[in-house]
């Protein structure tokens, strides 16, 4: 006797026919079940791991970085990517990227340990960010990393730091500028058209006390305009030139930072990121024809030093979630929701994330929205969604997560989940564990009175 | 004062060395003894080679050619010909000084004459001034010349030396079995003796001059005498004078000398035996009329002839002509397979990768897609991500794939011949057959070196017909123009600088492939290729252009370094204070030593070992000396005797590039291996600070050493 698994129940609803006439094909979605991660079935990750879960592809990083790499180094000669460790500073993650030759952008005392802990050199860790201890910079000078100063009292502190020491740290400052893109980012780094940056670099200069390597800049984040790159990169151009004209000093390096955008749909876009952000070829374009063209003798070509990280690793993460229920707004709209909210998926606060069923649904869709399980109303994964109709139970995959959820996630009323790397064989490995209230009270102590 | 003492010593041990084509000392010396054997004929040569020097270096010729005894050993040989075969009266001095002046005369015009023509000028000198002198003395008019008693020909050497004239006399009469002492007998000749114990003493100093010399006269004298046993030309056995002056000698000459030992030449060494024998006895024949001995013309007429017959090939493919002559067959061998394999850069025009970033051969030389018959020796790039494919995105359109619109660049200096840039580029799978090359841009490197790119973007070219473009300017884009169904760079080099010309087989330089550096090579299909990303703190460091001194300190010893170029543009270290000399090459990505010269305590030779080859990217480089460095004398001496035919040492050299917290360290490694016996000699680490080297430290047979440096630069 042929058995046939029950057909799913679901509630008739009433729909307004837009477009086309009904054919004998009935109507049909664009949507398609993501059922596995690099071949690893979701269920068996949900099963084996708990729900939610993050899982990264190491084989998608890879292939990021190679061609973000190619997309580089084909055009000029010196290049060298530094992983931006705020984007995802789990060990794992970092390590995948060193063993691709990245060096190390970090912005905090403990990103820069982590970062040697990783087994980083110290002169290939680049210590950005406007608050560098005074621990943080005497062990960076030790190391003998790349300083990139981001202001003035950052700079008397390093001069007074290393007034007693016999070495004389490697720097570079973050210059700020006007791209065309606005809102400036003015507040980081010393500012190009008002003289500040010059006027930082003669005293760098006259200090003798420092090694001016490099200049830096950082013009924003997803940025959707590769022109910005060309004006930055000739800015930095002027200033090296006139470092070499009036200073004598050839710099060895520009690091244009970072910013390159992932393929994600920011919050009211009017088209999907896919289709319209540029690409890392387009920047690469721009920028190394910017200082190919600019005319340094060949043997002082700079090195060209990027720091990007979201490219590289946001289409590298899934969200895996479970649905926990569904109901009825009162203007009748579906809401579902999920075990992932806004404290675990970060991003969704200004992405309109992609988010697939990861089992067969039949072809009915509707409009909703997606809720965490939070007891906040702040908690909604996205506002508006066009999905398949979901059961409880069902399994969710919420695309483009790899960057910033794992390093900006929170601990709030629900614990922060395991992180899974699923490895070039088709490996799946945990790479940080879910959180366990043992964990989560380790650093707390009891007052006497209260025990 | 000094300086001539030691220039006029040099010069003297040499013009008795040289006579076995060598510049050993303790072969000179035992040449000087022996020669006193005969005490008329030595004292005779002493001051026949010290006059001649004399005259030679007062007369203002070349000092550095004097002192390698090239002038002067026509001389001794007079001296020891006039010694053995006149008595000592009045004229004998007179004529001994008129024939030497006619000797010194000879030698300078025929030296240049056949220096003409590549070819050395042997003992013809002495040979044609003695001809002179006898037939003079045979002739009715009375020159006061007596000749010695015995005969015309040689002196059964009897009398003279006390306690040695004893062991002479004892080896010359019976000791020895009859075909070693005839060997050795045969040595002695090269100095007009017929003594045992002086065959012996020089036999001695040519096996510490050289194993591959020896084992050829040895040669030369085995394939003499079965010759003769065969064909019985001599029925009493041949002259030692003829074994030693001419069938031994042509056969060290040509098998070791001349040619770069190997078997080939081993060979022809004993090919040269019969055709010796022919010409000693036709020339006999003739010169009997005129009563004059043929003495060792036999000799110089094979040995030049066959060199000449050499000289004229066209394509010297295995039997080599010795290049650059160290006067030592081993030096010459060892030299020339070090060379051979190490020094392309001076034999090709460095034609580096035309593009930036990884790219793989997708069509080789002769690759039977489009590279076919004369146009096969061409390359195909493109580039390929890690899962092997060319595109991203369906790959349908040019922009697709990865090569599209990358930069190409100028693989070396040269002059923008040809640009075509007009031809439109295909849609995907579409082929241009009519203009097939499609986009095409042609650079003259070099008269008759021309290489040309191919399947550029449409207007992409950056360069026009004349102008000057430096290695790595940009020339234009990659495309898909042309017989080019994907896009795709073809590159070739050719001879002539037009479009479709036959392709020429040629290497590409300094690049990457599959990881590993390659200073020259061709590349093949599949290989994936970089140009090496440079480390410009070693680059900078290793950057020694002629007028940087360096002063060079290492406990209580202190050189001064200075670069020169020589008359071929090679430029050397040179150590003032020990007069060592180490050529370097430094090709903008790789820095190596290629010869040293000179005193083995110095300094210099520790750097010279240490920094042998240094890459400036961060591949490990590895390398291997010449053998003649002697690691291990006892060894080495083993090599030597079977080196023409097949070599168990090497050693090896590898240097490795670190970054430090002051600047990168070269650590360096050199290992000799004797069959399967590895064993390190050497350790160095080269520490780079202020884009300068700073300290060396060195273990050299487990000595450790700290050299402090201090370069500056002369102006």
């Amino acid at each position: 006797m042929i058995t046939m698994e029950k057909l799913k129940y679901e509630r008739p609803v009433i729909r307004k026919m837009n477009t086309g006439l009904m054919n004998k094909f009935g109507t049909r979605t664009e949507f398609e079940p993501v059922k596995d991660i690099d071949g690893v079935p979701v269920k068996s990750l949900i099963r084996q791991f708990g729900s939610p879960l993050f899982v990264l592809s190491e084989k998608r990083i890879r292939r990021n970085y190679q061609s973000a790499v190619r997309a580089f180094n084909t055009r000029y000669p010196k290049v060298q990517f530094a992983w931006s460790y705020k984007t995802n500073y789990i060990n794992a993650v970092c390590k995948v990227f060193h063993q691709e030759g990245s060096w190390a952008e970090v912005v905090s005392g403990f990103e820069y340990r982590k970062a040697l802990g990783n087994g980083v050199p110290g002169e290939h860790i680049i210590f950005n960010g406007p608050d560098k201890k005074p621990g943080d910079l005497l062990l960076a000078v030790e190391n003998n990393s790349l300083i990139h100063i981001d202001h003035f009292d950052e700079l008397f502190l390093l001069l007074s730091l290393c007034k007693p020491l016999n070495r004389k740290p490697r720097v570079a400052i973050r210059v700020n500028m006007d791209t065309g893109v606005y809102p400036l980012w003015d507040r980081f780094g010393f500012n190009y058209e008002n003289g500040q940056a010059w006027t930082a670099i003669t005293r760098i200069m006259e200090s003798g006390k420092l090694n001016l390597v490099g200049l830096h800049c950082h013009i924003g984040t997803f940025m959707l305009s590769t022109s910005a790159y060309a004006v930055a990169a000739r800015k930095l151009c002027d200033l090296a030139s006139r470092c070499k004209e009036q200073l004598q000093v050839a710099v060895q390096y520009l690091d244009l930072g970072g910013g390159f955008p992932s393929t994600n749909t920011l919050k009211g876009s009017y088209l999907p990121g896919i289709d319209t952000v540029p690409s890392v070829d387009d920047f690469a374009e721009v920028i190394t024809t910017t200082i190919l063209d600019y005319g340094f003798r060949p043997d002082e070509l700079p090195l060209l030093i990027l720091e990007s990280g979201r490219v590289l690793i946001d289409d590298a993460g899934y969200l895996l979630g479970t649905v926990i229920a569904n109901k009825r707004l009162s203007d009748g709209r579906r809401a579902t929701i999920l075990d992932f909210g806004v404290n675990t998926l970060f991003t969704s606060f200004w992405y309109e994330h992609k988010i697939s069923p990861a089992q067969d649904f039949t072809h009915h869709t509707e409009d909703m929205v997606l809720y965490g399980p939070l007891c906040m109303n702040i908690d909604v994964v996205r506002e508006n969604i066009n999905l398949p109709l979901l059961e409880p139970g069902d399994h969710v995959v919420t695309h483009k997560v790899g960057a910033y959820n794992m390093t900006q996630w929170m601990q709030f009323i629900s614990m922060r989940p395991a992180v899974v790397m699923i490895d070039q064989g088709g490996q799946p490995h945990v790479i940080r564990k879910a959180e366990t209230l043992d964990y989560l009270q380790v650093p707390e102590s009891m007052p006497d009175h209260l025990k | 004062m000094k300086k001539h003492a030691e220039y006029y010593l040099q010069a003297t041990l040499n013009s008795y060395a040289i006579v076995f084509f060598s510049q050993n000392k303790t072969l000179a010396a035992i040449m000087l003894v022996v020669s006193f054997f005969n005490f008329h004929a030595g004292i005779s040569a002493l001051l026949a080679v010290v006059a001649s020097l004399v005259m030679v270096t007062v007369s203002g010729f070349s000092k550095e050619t004097a002192k390698t005894g090239l002038y002067t050993f026509n001389s001794m040989l007079l001296g020891i010909g006039f010694g053995t075969f006149f008595n000592f009266n009045q004229a004998y001095w007179i004529w001994l000084a008129t024939a030497l002046l006619t000797c010194i005369f000879l030698s300078v015009t025929l030296i240049s004459l056949l220096g003409k023509y590549n070819l050395p000028v042997l003992s013809i000198p002495f040979i044609l001034t003695f001809w002179l002198v006898l037939t003079g003395a045979n002739s009715p008019i009375n020159l006061g010349l007596g000749q010695q008693t015995s005969s015309l020909l040689f002196e059964w050497l009897t009398g003279g030396l006390g306690p040695i004239t004893g062991l002479s006399s004892y080896l010359n009469g019976s000791g020895l079995p009859g075909y070693i002492g005839l060997f050795f007998r045969s040595v002695s000749s090269v100095l007009f003796q017929n003594n045992i114990l002086a065959g012996i003493l020089l036999s001695i100093g040519l096996l510490i001059h050289s194993r591959i010399g020896f084992s050829l006269l040895v040669t030369g004298f085995i394939t003499s005498c079965l010759f003769n046993h065969y064909l019985r030309m001599y029925p009493d056995g041949i002259s030692n004078y003829h074994l030693g002056a001419n069938f031994m000698m042509v056969a060290a000459s040509i098998g070791g000398f001349f040619l770069v030992p190997s078997w080939r030449s081993y060979i022809w060494a004993v090919f040269t035996v019969p055709v010796s024998f022919l010409m000693v006895s036709a020339l006999g024949n003739i010169l009997g009329a005129f009563d004059l001995p043929v003495f060792s013309m036999p000799f110089c007429i094979v040995t030049l002839g066959l060199l000449y017959f050499f000289l004229l090939r066209v394509h010297a493919v295995k039997l080599q002509l010795t290049p650059y002559q160290f006067y030592s067959p081993e030096k010459n061998l060892y030299q020339f397979l070090n060379v051979r394999e190490r020094l392309q850069d001076l034999q090709y025009v460095k034609l580096t990768l035309p593009f930036m970033g990884s790219w793989a051969v997708s069509q080789g030389y002769d690759g039977g897609i489009t590279h076919k018959g004369d146009w096969g020796k061409a390359l195909d790039f493109v580039i390929r991500d890690a899962d092997g494919k060319t595109y991203r995105s369906g790959g349908t359109l040019p922009e697709h794939f990865y090569c599209y619109n990358k930069p190409v660049l100028a693989c070396a200096d040269g002059t923008i011949e040809e640009v075509i840039s007009y031809i439109d580029d295909n849609a995907i799978g579409h082929v241009n057959m009519v203009q097939n090359w499609g986009n095409t841009i042609i650079i003259r490197h070099a008269h008759g070196l021309y290489t040309k790119i191919s399947h550029l973007k449409k207007n992409s070219a950056k360069v026009k017909p004349g102008d000057f473009v430096k290695r790595g300017d940009l020339l234009a884009l990659c495309g898909n123009s042309g017989r080019s169904p994907e896009p795709h760079l073809h590159f070739q080099v050719q001879a002539t600088p037009y479009i479709g010309a036959k392709t020429l087989e040629y290497p590409l330089a300094a690049f990457t492939r599959n990881g590993s550096y390659v200073n020259f090579g061709i590349p093949a299909e599949g290989d994936l290729l970089q140009p090496p990303e440079l480390n410009y703190q070693v680059k900078k460091a290793f950057d020694f252009k002629p007028g940087y001194v360096a002063t060079v300190s290492s406990a209580g010893t202190t050189e001064t370094w200075e670069v020169f170029t020589d008359a071929y543009n090679h430029t050397y270290f040179f150590s003032k204070e020990t007069n060592a000399v180490a050529y370097f090459i430094n090709n903008d990505t790789k820095f190596y030593f290629t010869n040293f010269y000179g005193d083995k305590d110095s300094l210099l030779y520790l750097f010279y070992l240490s920094a042998y080859s240094i890459n400036f990217s961060d591949h490990p480089a590895t390398d291997f000396y010449p053998l003649n460095l002697g690691i291990n004398r006892a060894v080495l001496w083993l090599q030597d005797i079977v080196s023409p035919f097949y070599s168990f040492i090497k050693l090896n050299y590898h240097s490795h590039a670190e970054s430090g917290a002051n600047g990168p360290t070269i650590n360096t490694t050199a290992v000799s291996v004797v069959g399967s016996h590895n064993q390190a000699f050497l350790a160095a680490q080269i520490g780079i600070e202020d884009n300068r080297l700073a300290v060396v430290g060195i273990t050299f047979k487990n000595r450790s050493i700290q050299l402090q440096w201090q370069s500056k630069e002369l102006f």
